[in-house]
């Protein structure tokens, strides 16, 4: 577990000190110009964090015109996938894109971004962030992104319904058999036989659920997700365990098309496995929530999903690109991403803000199980993995398919889809 | 005989204006110069939005294509894969289960509405009933499955008052049995409104003094549904008929939003596996070739119902 000690809270500050000391000084501007284009992703928050690092890059760079297009994602990171090589192919890309570790492999592999090695090693800023989230940016051993925000599933649990059933709040260590156990005693019943509030919310999406998996020592994929790995038998304890918990149990419904956040904050699910892109809603609907490390089997490592900014190969201008990422990436848009709660800052100083650490009670958490983590699977043909996996899933979850039979179809069509990976990337 | 006349002077007044202006040859070619240059903007865009693309489409269905990583003919590979596939099967007998379902459902439904409404009532009431039945034609499909799906959950509105009558809930969207038939629900009430409309502008058309003959002569209603008036729609209920089935079979948007073609491969239409191939797993080539293969199974229903219509259908 990473612990905050006197030593590194003294490096981090004077890091955070240094860099701000470094934004503060009079900047001689720049006479380069030109456009940069760049495509976000996410919400409003979003958008305003980019606008403001825009606002000061264009104190250096006065004579740089910077356009921002934003992708919400609501459809998943395949269709934005689809829409950046569609840009590439049609020679009408940006020059920087925002983006997240699920499609990392699939642009390094197609050589459409640029490797930033160099640029990293001259940024001291990215001092301050966790080494584990770059080695995720690495393709073939170089750096193609500068991760700026990350998010890792974590027990959300609404405290309200843990006091009223009288059970004390979850504590590192608890176990699969405790939280089910928990999972029964908050679902309550009506006269009518209608579930009012379900314990658990099984989840729907795959990077929801890999806490089952890597928390039971294992994972859809082998470790260098390269081939599947769906045949361990310890896959299909972790999906009997969630299984059994809908349908033996009855603490959670069978997981629809929709994710159950809005219920969760309306008092009617106790439990639901999220990152920390939800604390922003949870804290405006004034839900006396907070968050538990997922429960352990073998261990208790949870899954890490990153944002990143990448630049785009063939890039214009691209001093004033290296210097637009640089402020997109800085320690004011780190500060940004703490204030807003969209998700965990890449840097260590700015999740260590009171802003950031207000809520939930047990925010440090947040930061404090990243050692613990392990990065959602995301192989060059993640796309294709990922709906393999889920559509399996949710024919076992909805008690349609046996699980060793769901589990030896998933398998044969995942090494079928690693297979027609080698043979293009060949 | 005025209209002869006029014909043989118009003919005459051609042949005038060949003999003193141009030769004839030079004036036909004229005219097709003007006849060209008048079809040519169709044309292009005929040309552009729907010859090339499925030229386009069908050329890519022997390739593997990849814009970044590089591209390559593979022949047959990509229909003999998914002639191979066992989910092929399951995702083609869905999209037949849907079409045959869907389109019994919103042509006898849109013809029974017809028939309710063909009759003698207050004009306000008629058009009231018309625009409720039609409403929810013009309501975005989108939408329209996102309400549905609050209604269909297992937490939702009907299993909500199932349960306050005392009886059994049912999951009518994660169980594989039940959730094509939800999903036909649903799209029979988006679309039943618009069959309703083209029946009633055909029932219209029934010749009112055969109908009178037929009530003189005692015929029962029954009867002279089936001896009159569906043999003097039939055409219009064939033309129902192909476009529904040409739109069953390409359904989309009302089972992503409600299943996205789960639980497992349960609601998976061909549409949709086409989307999630070419778009989804980057796997164009091989989408194209699903497409070439639910092109030809639409015509081939096209065909087999044209080839029905001409027994049945009295034109």
């Amino acid at each position: 577990m990473f612990k905050l000690n006197r030593r590194s809270f003294m490096l981090s500050t004077a890091a955070l000190a240094a860099t701000s000391g470094i934004a503060g000084r009079a900047v001689a501007q720049s006479d380069a110009s030109g456009t940069i284009r760049i495509l976000m992703n996410g919400g409003d928050a979003d958008l305003a964090n980019t606008n403001n690092a825009i606002a000061r890059f264009n104190k250096k760079f006065p004579n740089v015109q910077v356009s921002v297009d934003m992708d919400p994602i609501s459809t998943g990171w395949g269709d934005y996938v689809t829409k950046v090589l569609g840009e590439f192919a049609s020679n009408s890309q940006h020059d920087i894109y925002g983006t997240a570790i699920e499609t990392f492999q699939t642009f390094a592999s197609r050589n459409i971004m640029e490797p930033i090695d160099d640029f990293v090693a001259k940024n001291p800023n990215y001092s301050d962030f966790a080494p584990a989230l770059f080695e995720d940016c690495k393709y073939k051993g170089k750096t193609y992104f500068v991760p700026t925000s990350w998010n890792n599933i974590m027990i959300h649990y609404n405290r309200d319904h843990f006091d009223k059933a009288g059970i004390a709040y979850p504590k590192t260590g608890w176990t699969w058999e405790e939280f089910r156990e928990i999972a029964k005693k908050l679902t309550i019943k009506d006269s009518s036989g209608t579930v009012t509030q379900w314990g658990y919310e099984v989840p729907n999406q795959n990077f929801f659920i890999q806490p089952w998996l890597f928390s039971n020592g294992t994972g859809a994929l082998n470790d260098d997700w390269t081939a599947s790995n769906m045949l361990d038998p310890r896959v299909a304890e972790s999906l009997q365990f969630l299984h059994d918990i809908i349908h033996v149990d009855g603490s959670a419904p069978i997981p629809g098309t929709d994710t159950m956040d809005n219920q969760y904050l309306a008092g009617q699910v106790s439990m639901i496995n999220r990152g920390h892109w939800v604390i922003p809603n949870i804290r405006n609907a004034k839900l006396n929530s907070d968050v538990a490390i997922p429960p352990t089997k073998v261990n208790d490592y949870t899954v890490v999903g990153f944002g990143a900014i990448g630049i785009a190969k063939g890039a214009q201008n691209m001093d004033a690109v290296q210097a637009m990422v640089a402020e997109l990436t800085g320690p004011e848009a780190e500060a940004d991403v703490a204030k807003s709660g969209s998700s965990v800052p890449g840097s260590k100083a700015a999740a260590e803000l009171p802003e950031y650490l207000a809520f939930p009670p047990s925010a440090p958490l947040f930061y404090q199980t990243l050692p613990h983590t392990k990065a959602v699977p995301s192989p060059a043909n993640f796309q294709e993995v990922e709906k393999i996996f889920i559509r399996y899933y949710t024919a076992i979850m909805a008690d349609e398919m046996s699980i060793p039979d769901a589990c030896k179809q998933a398998d044969a069509e995942l090494n079928d889809s690693f297979a027609r990976l080698k043979a293009s990337l060949s | 005989m005025p209209r002869r006349r006029a014909l043989l002077s118009e003919r005459d007044l051609l042949q005038t204006m060949t003999d003193t202006a141009a030769p004839r040859s030079e004036l036909r070619s004229q005219q097709a110069r003007a006849g060209y240059l008048f079809i040519f903007p169709a044309m292009v865009l005929y040309l552009t939005f729907v010859l090339a693309p499925v030229i386009v489409t069908v050329v890519l269905s022997f390739a593997y294509y990849d814009p970044q990583l590089g591209s390559h003919w593979v022949g047959f590979d990509n229909f003999k894969r998914f002639f191979t596939d066992p989910r092929s099967v399951q995702i083609f007998w869905n999209t037949l289960r849907f079409t045959a379902m869907a389109v019994t459902g919103n042509v006898s439904v849109g013809l029974l509405l017809a028939l309710a409404l063909n009759r003698a009532m207050p004009g306000w009431l008629l058009y009231f009933f018309r625009l409720a039945f039609f409403l929810p034609v013009i309501i975005a499909a989108a939408f329209v499955a996102i309400v549905w799906g609050y209604f269909f959950q297992d937490a939702g509105i009907f299993n909500y008052y199932l349960a306050h009558l005392g009886l059994p809930t049912v999951r009518w969207l994660t169980s594989a049995q039940n959730a094509m038939p939800s999903i036909v629900f649903m799209d029979v009430w988006k679309n039943t409104g618009f069959f309703m409309i083209i029946f009633i502008a055909a029932l219209q058309g029934v010749p009112r003094n055969i109908m009178e003959a037929a009530i003189m002569d005692g015929t029962s209603p029954w009867r002279r549904f089936w001896r009159i008036t569906l043999p003097w729609i039939s055409p219009v209920v064939f033309f129902a008929i192909v476009y529904a089935s040409i739109g069953a079979l390409q359904v989309y948007e009302s089972i992503w939003i409600l299943t996205k073609g789960g639980p497992g491969d349960a609601t998976r239409s061909m549409s949709i596996n086409i989307v999630e191939q070419a778009f989804g797993s980057f796997q164009i080539g091989y989408g194209a070739s699903v497409a070439v293969v639910m092109t030809v199974v639409i015509l081939i229903i096209t065909g087999v119902q044209l080839l029905l219509s001409r027994r049945l259908v009295r034109y």
